[in-house]
């Protein structure tokens, strides 16, 4: 008989399996067991009521007196699989009214999954190979890491801070960095950091992943070598503040790497950073960028980090920009479908969600769908070609650097 | 199923063992358990107005070991959260750490922050207010009354076996009158208000997000009948005119409300309904740990651990 390991799960989430009162309101709610498929295994209850249902067979007081009762293994793979599905947004936290923090309890509970052998599953391997190998999710060689920035690094002046210091450190990752399709992230990034003489630089080649998708898919332990080195890095190149474009580095060096080591820089999202050079008239957004814009809050910086209103003002501060709002939005906001592992383990359903988001966008009458995430981006890109939208898909930075005012 | 399949499960499991290996521990526990047995078939019980003692004696075994098995139960669920990570030191020694913890923070400055919390998120349900308002009033109700209940409960029993205090001794004294029969009915009549829309919500509407199981049901069918058998009970005592029911039969308005289609022959049985009631009261207490009802002890330490504790970075 497999006995599950509950020493994995934290207290506070065995605290939370009992608090949670059954009620529902999550799996209206959910974007990937409510909305796109309704299974309610899916769903945070669904999720909560079953583990609660398998720990207690092992553990309870019935157990305890009777002896603990075998889990058929088909059941706890079906379990791992449905965990899997879901994106980790945090919907539920927003409308939990027993306020749990379902967040960390997904993410624990993933971790526990992996301390019993069930997870992660068979479609993350590849990423988490290339993780460990590579340091990267796209297996792509590290040497490469930093040829997005060749065609600018002069003009812009981004120095390697590892060879000299700067104030600023912009930690790239992954995906602006290696996606061909998305590297443009990262380069108008660095333009808008440059026009606005920022003193700043990067890890160049040295950059390791942030390790969100360790984490996030309950690979602590790889996940916290993967930030310990990261970590190191930093140290060398004491920068005074750190800057991210990809919000699901931003949320895991600010909130993960806290609890694995020691971080001195401040780190901040890039939307905060320009909203602030913005603000004091460091940079100048004088060029109009004409259209109708509407912004969706990507989960790592919103209801992960309860970012919502530097990206508005920002784009707000463009001049021509018309800025019109999403039915669902900022701590309402759907998900795009790809975090936790999602978009890897289940395209199908990512793209299905994304969809949904698509949908809400052209609702506004915008023609311009914005945002500060990579993979948002990446998933909703996919889905408005699928779906054939009249949607333009644009990386907020994108939007700052042809506003940028030269004179 | 997965790629750490055999690699990854742990050699060693947390191991079991408890009763023979922490005495040290569950001595004490179980004297707590049993002083708290004792209180309740101590006490005098002078104003239970049962005629025949035989029923008292019968309810104040079950109401004893109900509540011992609500104790062990109780104790049982949080000793598995001490199974987790987060907190060093075996289970039982995280809980009595914990114990000195709570202790300690509830004599600090904090307290009155983690009251508030208590009473905005936990008591007054803040967060489903703005969902659902029909949801919200149902809850507070059901909660409202349970809680007020409890405290009446406990006042009254203290001031009737303890302190002996005449107002709510005497038929027509004001404790007895605004207390015992119209607060009572207050509170009851909140409870019933709030159970009887959960219970038409979720059996005759059934909106997609509510899932019913047996614990579901059971928890609201439970409750349900606790609350109607009091006021059935008190139709009875009002209806056969019954020693404690005869004087000020409108305070007790749900009672009274009752006795009028209760045929006053029905308190001949009156001492069987009394223990049927009490009976079902105290099984209801024993059932708590092992329910849904449980989110009742639950819910609010998890809101305060979640708000008092450090946790992650939130805001930017």
């Amino acid at each position: 008989m497999r006995k599950l390991d509950i020493s994995k799960l934290d207290v506070l989430a065995l605290m939370r399996y009992d608090a949670c009162t059954r009620c529902g309101e999550c799996t209206a709610t959910c974007p990937t067991g409510g909305e796109a498929q309704d299974v309610e295994l899916v769903t945070p209850r669904g999720k909560i009521v079953r583990l609660r249902e398998f720990y207690k067979a092992q553990y309870g007081l019935r157990a305890k007196l009777l002896g603990p009762r075998d889990i058929p293994e088909d059941q706890l793979n079906e379990l791992a699989s449905r965990a899997y599905e879901c994106t980790i947004c945090g919907q539920c936290t927003t409308v939990c009214p027993a306020h749990l923090d379902t967040i960390e309890m997904w993410e624990n509970m993933r971790e526990f999954l992996v301390a019993n052998g069930l997870g992660p599953l068979p479609a993350h391997e590849s990423i988490v190979k290339s993780i460990e190998n590579y340091d990267n999710p796209w297996m792509q060689p590290r040497t490469q890491r930093s040829r997005w920035s060749k065609r600018i690094e002069k003009d812009v002046g981004i120095k390697d801070v590892l060879k000299e210091r700067a104030e600023v450190l912009f930690f790239v990752g992954c995906t602006a960095a290696y996606d061909p399709n998305i590297k443009e992230m990262a380069v108008n990034s660095a333009k808008v950091l440059g026009a606005a003489k920022v003193d700043f630089g990067t890890l160049g080649n040295e950059e390791g992943c942030c390790g969100s998708t360790l984490l996030r898919t309950g690979l602590w332990k790889s996940g916290r070598n993967t930030a310990l080195r990261n970590i190191e890095r930093f140290e060398k190149a004491a920068p005074s503040m750190m800057v991210a474009s990809c919000a699901g580095c931003y949320k895991t060096i600010r909130q993960d790497y806290p609890r694995i080591g020691k971080v001195n820089a401040k780190m901040v999202h890039i939307t905060t950073f320009v909203n602030e050079l913005v603000s004091t008239g460091k940079l100048k957004l004088g060029k109009r960028v004409e259209g109708t814009v509407t912004y969706h809050d990507p989960c790592h910086l919103g209801r992960h980090n309860l970012l919502y209103e530097e990206p508005r003002k920002i784009l707000e501060a463009i001049p021509g920009l018309k800025l019109v709002e999403m039915e669902r939005t900022r701590e309402e906001s759907r998900c795009c479908g790809a975090g936790g592992g999602v978009k890897t383990a289940f395209p199908d359903l990512a793209q299905k969600i994304a969809t949904l988001r698509i949908e809400d966008a052209e609702k506004t009458g915008a023609d311009i769908l914005a945002t500060s995430c990579p993979f948002c981006y990446q998933s909703f890109k996919a889905a408005i070609d699928a779906k054939g939208s009249r949607l333009k898909m644009v990386d907020l930075m994108e939007l700052v650097a042809g506003a940028i005012d030269q004179t | 199923m997965s790629i750490y399949d055999p690699s990854m499960i742990p050699k060693q499991m947390p191991q079991d063992g408890y009763l023979k290996d922490k005495l040290w521990l569950y001595v004490p526990l179980f004297a707590v358990v049993l002083s708290a047995c004792a209180i309740i078939l101590v006490l005098p019980y002078e104003t239970v107005y049962v005629r025949d003692e035989v029923y008292l004696d019968a309810f104040l075994v079950t109401v004893s070991v109900c509540v011992a098995v609500f104790i062990l139960g109780t104790l049982y669920n949080v000793l598995l959260w001490m199974h987790g990570k987060g907190l060093s030191g075996s289970p039982e020694g995280r809980l009595v750490d914990l114990f000195k913890r709570s202790v300690r923070f509830f004599l600090s400055r904090r307290f009155g922050r983690a009251l508030s919390v208590f009473l905005k998120d936990a008591l007054y349900l803040s967060r489903l207010k703005d969902r659902s308002v029909l949801r919200w009033l149902m809850h507070l109700l059901i909660l409202g009354g349970f809680a007020v209940m409890f405290v009446l409960d406990l006042a009254v029993t203290i001031s009737l076996d303890f302190l002996k205090y005449e107002p709510m001794i005497a038929d027509d004294g004001w404790a007895k009158l605004w207390l015992r029969d119209f607060g009572f009915d207050l509170v009851g009549t909140m409870m019933l208000l709030g159970l009887l829309i959960a219970a038409v919500r979720r059996f005759v509407f059934r909106p997609k997000i509510v899932r019913t199981e047996l614990p579901d049901a059971a928890s609201i069918l439970s409750l349900l009948a606790v609350v109607l058998g009091g006021f059935i009970l008190e139709g009875i005592g009002i209806a056969g005119d019954i020693q404690g029911h005869q004087i000020g039969d409108e305070y007790s308005f749900m009672g009274y409300a009752f006795s009028l289609v209760t045929p006053e022959s029905l308190g001949d049985y009156y001492d069987e309904a009394w223990l049927i009631h009490g009976v079902m009261s105290a099984l209801l207490i024993a059932y708590i740990p092992f329910s849904k009802l449980f989110h009742m002890i639950a819910t609010p330490i998890a809101i305060e651990a979640d708000r008092m504790l450090p946790q992650r970075e939130a805001s930017p």
